[in-house]
């Protein structure tokens, strides 16, 4: 941490004490502050300001890990309907890189099987396969011509999240809480949830925090009452035990503090006091069954499954308690093969809890300081992959994809760009990643040329030397 | 956290003059000479000069200056008002420069006043790069001990530097710590493990003169300095044991780690300990000891995915050896200069890829050989060459193996090429039996990962722009022109760059390094950006005690020991880490040392010190990494489920340094107390305090086992129970008495612990585990086992103080 930061995170903690009320002055450190108020804190998730008025205090971003056939749910092209089964005009092939090179000379255009129609006052295509998020399709606003930069999976993961194809940057997550810390005072700031039959490629790598400090990666929330690592108490650790320890450790470390006078120490008890009360908001947050039975429809969510429905929900939860950045990952969207068979099984997961998820937030007032992102790391070829028939399927496809957004200050029921007859190239208004984590940080009151860090000499950005807001898609 | 601030400073930049040659006639250059150029030169020259061109402007000369860059002309001279340099100067303008804080209104009117009066500028600037100035690209001199009034303080040259600031500045230093404090300050800083109770006794009542110096001296001998310190410089060579990348392969270099432990334990001077990790393969007739030095460069991420461009990742590979270089051996950006000269330092993006030539010519055995890699990655999981520890008979005996089942590989692909691409063919079936065979006869040999060159050499071009495929000029291996001279040519090796950096006229090396190892004995370095010596780094806090640390290093025959020595036998050292009222406001961030500052321990050391208090400890060094306990879950969020059994017998109780360190699910206790990722060097740890470091103190399995063993522990040991066993707690713990109100404090809690236990002994037996050894009682146990957890989870015990 260079000299600045230090500085600045000095102010934040005088901020956090003195304007917000926030945090040790909920806990039982009266007498200790007033002895002694710390200067400099090394609580890493002290709220901190943004650097303009916010339109969005946290994200939610619903990941579907694989590579989503945009073609077949949000991108009608009666060209290529046409156009299928013959062989793709040279064109579109020439000069133009793929994952599976060898494989993609066989191939053939592949039109739509699902049936499109028009939705909401914006009129915006969208398949049958989704026919809840297209009931909210005033509520949404979709890109059409994202484009990411590398065809395969673990390095275009990478890069969806760290804006860069290397391992090793901060996660996006990362950079928020870096940025604004979070609100919740018995949860971690970033949280990811998974569903689906395998984590999403290069795990952890995805929700790291790079060259931040650790505090700030994205901690994973498993299924069942559990979600943190060591939140259980060990056997015979019962709730009264704990608490005559937590009470135990409380009284020493403030004998410690009043003969050291270190404000690391009152950190620690602050710490100490948030970890406690996790053992029981933990659970309680991971519990759905206080939930309504409406909602719990709503959802398609029920209580003990680890689904993509619960997780939506609890994405809901996460943030009512102040959790800044929630990633929801739901994998398998990789339809090399089984296109017809696989994707509505995907949809049939996701079409309803993310559909759910934007009217439980409005429903709740909430949608307006929540921002919802929809996408995948890239989209799906015009051109056939795999064999003929039932087993026929699409290949990564990175010159335009689809990705949709709502909530905090975001223009609802839009469709932003536009791509050629067959879908393949961007016709207008390009989309690239840097842009919308540019927009991304902009909703959240952050300049993304300014939210830097120091690392080897450089300050390096989410964005890197890139990304420009994009402004059609502000409300 | 945002670097607001820090724009002001990238602003401020100078370091590129010009001298004027002609002005043009008729022209009053003078405004411009006086008021103007100075400002162009501090504010904007930085990113508006001829290489950089930021937005596509340059101010760099006049014609730049009036052609205007990408957004348009920004200067019409003689007409301020079509000049919209001027609204971007006064923030008017959704551009804002320069970004921050707008210059005073004064200097903006003399812009306006040269605009009007035609923005006269001799346009001929001769742009003469500047010979650098800046202090750490000079040789360290030793500078002689300054003078001081209290000289009965010093014990060590260092103090006279430090009293002498703090005289100067009036404050006066701390006093001594405790001795208490002191002696578990120094085991904990040259061993990573606190003392015990006999040693602390036996430095009580060491009151012959030099007892602390016998102190540092025996820590200095234990074969624990090395894996203290050899774990601090494995932070800096990003060691770990997989690859990175989705599959996140597993890999054998801990050889590696025990190299680096014993030439710590051995005080092998300096300069050689470099030389050997940078280019022990290029030494003559190397020995297996300085190849296994070269995995320093190895540990670089092995990124391989289905599909992808291999050259992009071996490249990726050769970039991390270039900034980790930059970072370790010279505290400089080097990275900076990877898509453009360096805007700061005077690296040329040129210098960058001479640099990268050195490590360009390395064998990437994946890389550079396709044919190898996706059967080889089955049989053997390699992507590097290796240092086989095998005879060499056995080892062409494999050889002939490996090339059989290759052949037998190219066997199938030419029969199902016959067969067009269809695989029931009987010879198939028949020739994968073999394999089957042939793979179980091929021997799996102990190794290590290590460098090599590759022939013929790989020529490097300059990357434009960073970019891995737009090639510009082909360049020869160099080094940086403002440092030392380079005296090997165009054919130079890595051993060359090796012999360049340890060369004593290399005025950064000694201050790097003996500057991280300040930081680690006061909690930040003399220079406190320690991987920055540049010109954006912050300056010396103490500049001649930097120099004279120096110096010595190289003096002392790069002797680290002496410099640990130096340190840890200095009153600036030993002072007390009590926070001061006084100095509260003077220096709040203790910049002066006028006391000692409390550190958290390192997460490796936060096991190790819980290890030794419970008596589990197996103090064994080096072999193969361990996999103590850890939650289940932890393995579950890697795309290829990895197991992780955990080790049982004494390998389950070994030292946190030894933990099997996976890149993508690293174990949850070492990330969570701030253990580097490894995937770039770190110079540097922070020194995070967060609630999930609570919760795995609290609640996880290893820390649980831990208290039970300190419980099982203090019991056998303090028969008599008692005060006399929270004494004895307190003596193993945190290396010091308790005080009445923290044993009164235990003593309630023992008691409300007892209580309760005697009411629902089931809750024993399920605190205890396995059941308690004859003649212990459960309840006890359990009790003690409560108290040991809360003994473990205060401040202090994770702290040096």
């Amino acid at each position: 941490m260079t000299l600045e930061d230090r500085f600045s995170l000095a102010e934040t903690r005088r901020h956090f004490f003195h304007k917000c009320g926030l945090g040790l002055g909920r806990v039982a450190l009266g007498s200790l502050l007033a002895r002694s108020l710390p200067a400099a804190s090394s609580n890493p998730m002290a709220p901190r300001k943004p650097h303009f008025e916010p339109k969005a205090k946290s994200v939610i971003y619903l990941f579907m890990a694989g590579g989503p056939s945009h073609l077949d749910m949000f991108v009608h092209k009666p060209v290529l309907d046409k156009l299928s089964g013959q062989k793709p005009p040279d064109s579109f092939m020439k000069g133009k890189r793929f994952a599976f090179m060898e494989r993609m000379a066989r191939q053939k255009m592949l039109g739509s099987p699902w049936k499109y129609a028009q939705h909401g006052q914006s009129g915006a295509w969208i398949s049958e396969l989704l026919p809840h998020i297209a009931a909210n399709a005033d509520d949404i606003a979709i890109i059409n011509t994202m484009r990411a930069v590398n065809f395969n999976h673990a390095p275009a993961k990478i890069f969806s999240h760290t804006g860069s194809v290397i391992a090793g940057r901060p996660s996006m997550g990362a950079w928020i809480t870096y940025g604004l810390g979070s609100e919740s005072e018995n949860l971690p700031g970033f949280v990811t949830l998974q569903s689906g039959p395998r984590g999403p490629r290069n795990g952890p790598l995805i929700w790291g925090s790079g060259f931040l400090p650790s505090a700030y990666q994205g901690v994973p929330f498993l299924p069942g009452a559990e979600p943190v690592f060591n939140l259980a108490s060990q056997p015979g650790v019962t709730p009264a035990r704990q608490d005559r320890a937590r009470n135990a450790i409380r009284d020493l470390n403030e004998m410690r503090f009043a003969a050291t006078g270190d404000d690391e120490i009152a950190t620690r008890i602050a710490s100490y006091e948030t970890a406690f009360r996790m053992q029981t908001s933990g659970p309680e947050l991971m519990n759905l069954a206080g939930e309504s039975k409406d909602t719990l429809e709503m959802y398609g969510a029920e209580p003990g499954k680890n689904s993509f429905a619960n997780n939506c929900l609890l994405a809901r939860r996460l943030i009512e308690r102040g959790v800044r950045c929630v990633q929801v990952y739901h994998t398998d969207w990789d339809h090399h093969t089984n296109l017809k068979t696989s994707l509505p099984q995907r949809c049939g997961e996701v079409d309803r809890p993310s559909a759910a998820l934007v009217r439980d937030l409005k429903q709740r007032g909430l949608l307006n300081q929540t921002l919802v992102i929809w996408g995948g790391e890239f989209g799906r070829t015009p051109i056939s992959d795999g064999d003929a028939g039932a087993a026929i399927g699409r290949n990564h496809h990175i010159d335009a994809y689809s990705t949709w957004l709502a909530g905090g200050g975001i223009k609802g029921g839009q469709v932003i760009g536009e791509t050629d007859d067959i879908g393949f190239s961007p016709v207008q208004d390009v989309v690239e990643v840097h842009d919308l984590h540019a927009t991304m940080l902009h909703l959240l009151g952050l300049n993304h040329t300014k939210l830097t860090y120091r690392f080897q000499g450089r300050d390096f950005r989410l964005t890197d030397v890139h990304g420009k807001v994009v402004r059609q898609l502000l409300a | 956290m945002q670097s607001v601030n820090r724009h002001k400073k990238l602003w401020l930049l100078s370091g590129v003059g010009m001298a004027l040659t002609a002005a043009l006639p008729g022209q009053d250059t003078d405004l411009y000479e006086r008021e103007v150029r100075p400002l162009i030169e501090a504010n904007c020259l930085g990113c508006h000069n001829q290489k950089i061109r930021m937005s596509g402007l340059s101010l760099a000369t006049r014609s730049d200056a009036i052609a205007g860059g990408k957004r348009g002309v920004v200067i019409t001279p003689g007409k301020p008002g079509e000049s919209r340099i001027l609204q971007v100067l006064r923030h008017d303008d959704p551009v804002k420069m320069p970004p921050g804080r707008a210059l005073p209104a004064a200097d903006i009117a003399k812009v306006e006043r040269w605009i009007s009066q035609g923005a006269p500028w001799p346009d001929q600037p001769v742009r003469a790069a500047p010979k650098p100035n800046h202090w750490s690209f000079k040789p360290p001199r030793r500078p002689s001990l300054p003078a001081v009034e209290n000289a009965t303080w010093v014990q060590s040259p260092i103090d006279r530097f430090i009293l002498a600031r703090l005289e100067k500045e009036k404050v006066a230093p701390s006093e001594e710590a405790p001795k208490t404090t002191l002696i578990r300050r120094a085991y904990l800083d040259l061993t990573g493990l606190p003392p015990s109770p006999a040693e602390v006794r036996a430095f009580l009542a060491d009151d012959k003169p030099g007892a602390w110096e016998r102190v540092v001296d025996r820590l200095l001998e234990s074969p624990h300095y090395g894996e203290r310190w050899g774990r601090r410089w494995l932070d800096y060579a990003r060691y770990a044991d997989s690859d990175a990348g989705s599959r996140d392969e597993p890999r054998q270099i801990w050889r590696y780690r025990d190299w680096v432990i014993n030439a710590l334990n051995s005080d092998m001077p300096f300069d050689r300990f470099v030389l050997e990790q940078l280019a022990g393969d290029l030494l003559p007739n190397p020995t297996n000891d300085q190849l296994i030095a070269t995995g320093f460069h190895r540990n670089s991420m092995i990124q391989i995915e289905a599909g992808t461009d291999r050259e992009q990742y071996r490249v990726e590979a050769v970039f991390d050896r270039v900034d980790t270089t930059g970072t370790v051996f010279l505290g400089l950006s080097v990275g900076c200069a990877r898509c453009h000269d360096h805007k700061f330092d005077p690296i040329s993006h040129r210098e960058y890829y001479q640099l990268f030539a050195f490590f360009n010519t390395a064998d990437e055995w994946g890389n550079d050989r396709p044919r190898y890699d996706a059967r080889i990655h089955n049989l053997h999981q390699v992507h590097a060459p290796l240092l086989e520890l095998a005879p060499p008979a056995e080892i062409k005996r494999r050889d002939g193996l490996v090339e059989r089942y290759y052949k037998l590989g190219e066997e199938i692909d030419r029969i199902k090429e016959e067969n067009n691409g269809k695989k029931d063919d009987p010879r198939i079936k028949e020739i994968e039996e073999e394999i089957k065979k042939l793979i179980k006869q091929i021997p799996r040999f102990e190794s290590s990962m290590i460098m090599r060159e590759w022939e013929p050499r790989r020529e490097t071009n300059i990357f434009l722009g960073g970019d891995f495929l737009s090639k510009g000029d082909r360049v020869d291996p160099g080094t940086p022109s403002f440092l030392n001279p380079f005296p090997a040519g165009a054919g130079a090796t890595r051993l060359d760059l090796a012999r360049w950096i340890v060369d004593p006229a290399n005025p950064l090396l000694a201050r790097v390094t003996v500057n991280r190892i300040w930081q680690d004995y006061f909690g930040r370095g003399l220079v406190e950006t320690e991987n920055d010596f540049g010109t954006q780094g912050s300056p010396p806090t103490h500049p001649e005690l930097l120099d004279w640390l120096a110096v010595e290093l190289v003096e002392s025959g790069w002797s680290q020991k002496a410099i640990h020595r130096l340190i840890a036998t200095s009153a600036a050292y030993r002072q007390s880490s009590k926070v001061r009222d006084d100095l509260k406001e003077s220096d709040p961030g203790n910049y002066l040392l006028a006391r000692q500052s409390r550190l958290r321990l390192d997460a490796e050391i936060v096991r190790d010190a819980a290890l030794t208090a419970s008596g589990l400890l197996t103090a064994r060094i080096g072999g193969p990494s361990v996999y103590p306990p850890q939650p289940d879950a932890a393995m579950q969020a890697s795309q290829v489920k990895k197991s992780w059994k955990a080790s049982t017998g004494p390998d389950r109780y070994r030292r946190g340094m030894y933990t099997f360190f996976w890149r993508v699910t690293p174990n949850p206790a070492l990330v969570v107390f701030d253990a580097p990722n490894t995937m770039t060097t770190c110079t540097r740890r922070t020194r995070s305090n967060t609630p999930l470091q609570a919760l795995a103190l609290l609640n996880e399995v290893a820390f649980h086992e831990f208290a039970q063993g300190f419980a099982a522990r203090l019991l056998a040991e303090t028969p008599e129970g008692g005060e006399q066993r929270i004494r004895r707690a307190f003596e193993l713990s945190v290396s010091r008495e308790p005080n009445a109100p923290e044993t009164a404090r235990l003593r309630e809690l023992l008691a409300a612990e007892i209580d309760a236990l005697r009411t629902h002994p089931e809750e024993a037996t399920k605190l205890n585990g396995p059941a308690p050894p004859h003649g212990v009682d459960a309840v006890d146990l359990a009790a003690w086992t409560t108290l040991s957890r809360v003994l473990f989870n205060t401040d202090e015990f994770i702290t040096r103080e």
